[in-house]
């Protein structure tokens, strides 16, 4: 068991991997191009999802749809009331809010109506509210725009206002009065705010009702008692906390890694076969080699450890090095191509910047798929090589 | 079933550990039965030959098994985020019915697999390889014993259920619970506190007059002693609750991850302990080495697991 490294073997290894260097390089580039592979989805899956993590802290701890066939439809005002009137309740805001899709640049606007006065849900309203000036706003019926759908409609011509198309036919022309950016892309790139009656406006809906409610809970743990008392009020709602949104977000993030992972695993057994057939192909310069050090006296037993530290030290440079350069796409460069797996074609969602995070599981998932299983290929190869007879090889 | 990232690495590596365990396997077995040392057939040549590659597969799986346990525990504890009504990874394991059963193999393995080690850097050491059919049946037998623990991952992995409602480790570890070992909550707890420390005295005890049965039956005895007062009396101070008797909680990061710090020095000093005690039994002479670091071993634990109850006595004047 005592069983120290000996320094003057692993001397022997990385020499000898520099002796063959034409062989090691090739290996050494595709297993390090593999490893930057799965990192670098990982690392964008988990910056995607701490991201979507400070979103969805600032989200409403409920937030309560109406249905009807299976279909969200708008919701009363005059329900209100009664939701109010739950223990535990600190405030119910009616939201009125929806998807406008803009045809020519073929992407959905997030139009949101905010009251002034009125408590926000979302600290990105609050802000706004104290920013810019709503009296102006509403006097002159003016929106604000996120910064992506700024630059998007100065590429559709549309200087300082924009036309939305009524239900009706007819057109609502709306200035622009201000830009703003969120400290999270993800979630205010596509966000046009207004006041709550223009919003009605463009979307034709009645005066009395809003699409939806969230409500504020005083006491986090009380989250699932209320949301119970409300489906028990009104048994057509369908009620949304906050926890069933996280568990969700997570599953579809490690569904989205996990099936690339899936795609990864079946690629990482072809590159062990490679590396098993490569191993294996020994030149008759190596078994020379095998021979003579047998024959000075070294034991299966020394052979077999200096090719575990041959394969443990090409594994495990192409792991960092690999680990390296994945940072480097994915944090500096913002990971071009690759992050489109994620985020999904939507014309305005693309423009945001991955924020760092890194954790000590990814790093563990990224080591355990890559240098054992490498180290694996090379075992039988090794030994083969390691158990042939010194005067055989050297004949 | 859930495609988590984690759960697929756990898997693929059981893969790896399944193909060339199967191939040492069958090797094994013609070397248990065929081995003699003193026979010139190629046979005895050729087995003499693929014992290195049985050695170097074994040496392999357990060097990739250990790191890959605490992962495994590490990935049960962040399932408990997705499982409902878990909140740890006792939750998460216990959301099978043979969920504990896993875990014991899980441990088993790893002691087994440890010993290998031990019992082949031994059987190396002397030119006459005494141990070499024993170490090869062993291994035979921990296979067996691996299949079922690669069964049972499988299993369990397949079974897991987002939407099943699981318990927490609040109601697994209480009086209440109907699991098997919910009779040691019905002991008054300082009985396992006296008997700890009694086993940890007449171990310590042992390791100076270093009989090897005496440390042998006290390791093992040890293990499962720790393991219950961890549960019962230690685990409380841990968690500062005299309710909480969770022995996975502690592995996480509200903990600071004392957990694997408390279970690593257990395994280290009862697993020098032990198999110390079985080679100086089969050489005939004492094993120091084994010894010391098995007691220097089990002296840490103990005084880690000791130090939160006495902290919490001075600070608080009160016991929990």
């Amino acid at each position: 068991m005592k069983s120290k490294i000996n320094l003057f073997l692993f001397d022997f290894s990385v020499l000898s991997i520099f002796r063959r260097g034409s062989k090691n390089i090739f290996i050494f580039f595709v297993f390090t191009l593999l490893i930057f592979l799965l990192s670098s989805v990982l690392f964008i899956s988990n910056s995607i999802k701490s991201e979507l993590d400070t979103t969805l802290n600032a989200l409403p701890d409920i937030t309560v749809q109406r249905l009807q066939a299976g279909r969200a439809i708008n919701m009363p005002l005059s329900r209100l009331n009664k939701l109010l009137a739950i223990d535990g309740v600190n405030a119910v805001i009616p939201r009125v809010w929806g998807y406008y899709y803009f045809a020519n640049a073929g992407a959905n606007f997030s139009v949101v109506g905010i009251d002034q006065f009125e408590d926000q849900y979302r600290d990105l309203y609050t802000k706004l509210c104290d920013k810019f000036n709503f009296d102006k706003l509403k006097k002159d019926s003016g929106m604000l725009i996120g910064s992506g759908i700024d630059q998007m409609l100065k590429n559709n011509f549309y200087q300082g206002y924009f036309n939305f198309v009524k239900p009706d036919g007819s057109l609502a022309k709306v200035k622009i009065d201000g830009v703003f950016k969120a400290d999270t892309a993800l979630e205010s790139n596509d966000v046009i705010v207004m006041p709550i009656k223009k919003v009605r406006e463009i979307f034709g809906m009645k005066p009395d009702e809003a699409v939806d409610f969230v409500i504020k809970v005083a006491n986090p743990s009380e989250i699932p008692n209320i949301a119970r008392k409300i489906t028990e009020i009104y048994p057509d709602t369908r009620v949304i906390t906050k926890e069933d949104l996280k568990i969700s977000y997570q599953n579809l993030f490690d569904y989205k890694g996990g099936l690339f992972l899936a795609l990864f695993v079946i690629s990482t057994f072809t590159f062990f076969m490679i590396i098993y057939d490569k191993a294996s192909g020994v030149s008759s310069d190596e078994k020379r080699e095998i021979g003579i050090l047998k024959a000075v006296g070294w034991t299966i037993d020394d052979i077999l450890k200096e090719k575990f530290y041959e394969a443990f030290v090409i594994s495990f440079v192409s792991f960092i090095t690999a680990l390296c350069l994945s940072m480097f796409y994915v944090y500096f460069l913002n990971a071009p191509l690759l992050r489109n797996i994620f985020i999904g074609y939507s014309n305005l969602k693309p423009a945001f910047d991955l924020p760092f995070s890194f954790d000590f599981q990814t790093f563990a998932i990224i080591f355990f798929l890559t240098v054992p299983i490498y180290i694996a290929a090379t075992i039988i190869p090794s030994w083969r090589v390691a158990s042939m007879d010194a005067d055989e090889v050297m004949r | 079933m859930l495609l988590t990232p984690e759960i697929i690495t756990i898997l693929a590596l059981d893969f790896i550990f399944l193909f060339f365990g199967t191939i040492a396997f069958f090797i094994s077995i013609r070397i248990a039965r065929y081995w003699d040392l003193n026979s010139t057939t190629p046979l005895q040549y050729k087995l003499e030959k693929q014992s290195f590659l049985v050695a170097t597969i074994i040496k392999y799986i357990f060097v990739v098994k250990l790191p890959l346990f605490l992962f495994f525990i590490f990935t049960a504890n962040k399932l408990s985020n997705v499982i409902v009504g878990a909140m740890c990874a006792a939750g998460v394991v216990n959301s099978v019915s043979f969920g504990s059963a896993m875990f014991f193999y899980k441990i088993l393995n790893l002691y087994i697999f440890g010993f290998w080690l031990v019992l082949n850097h031994f059987d190396l050491k002397n030119e006459n390889q005494p141990y070499t059919r024993y170490k090869f049946l062993l291994y035979a037998i921990g296979f067996i014993f691996l299949l079922v623990e690669i069964y049972l991952d499988i299993d369990f992995f397949t079974s897991l259920d987002v939407s099943k409602l699981v318990s927490c480790c609040g109601a697994l570890f209480s009086a209440a619970s109907t699991s098997s070992f919910s009779f040691i909550f019905t002991v008054n707890k300082l009985y396992f506190v006296y008997i700890f420390y009694a086993i940890f005295v007449l171990l310590m005890i042992s390791y100076i007059f270093k009989n090897a049965f005496v440390v042998l039956s006290l390791n093992l005895i040890y293990v499962f002693i720790a393991i219950i007062s961890l549960i019962v009396f230690f685990g409380t101070y841990i968690y500062q609750l005299p309710t909480h008797h969770c022995p996975f909680c502690m592995l996480q990061k509200n903990y600071d991850y004392i957990g694997y710090v408390v279970y690593i020095t257990l395994y280290i000093g009862t697993f020098f302990g032990i198999s110390g005690a079985i080679m100086s039994i089969l050489e005939k002479k004492k094993e120091k080495f084994y010894y010391n670091v098995s007691a220097i071993f089990n002296v840490i634990y103990a005084i880690i697991i000791s130090a939160y109850p006495i902290t919490y006595y001075i600070k608080h004047g009160a016991w929990l």
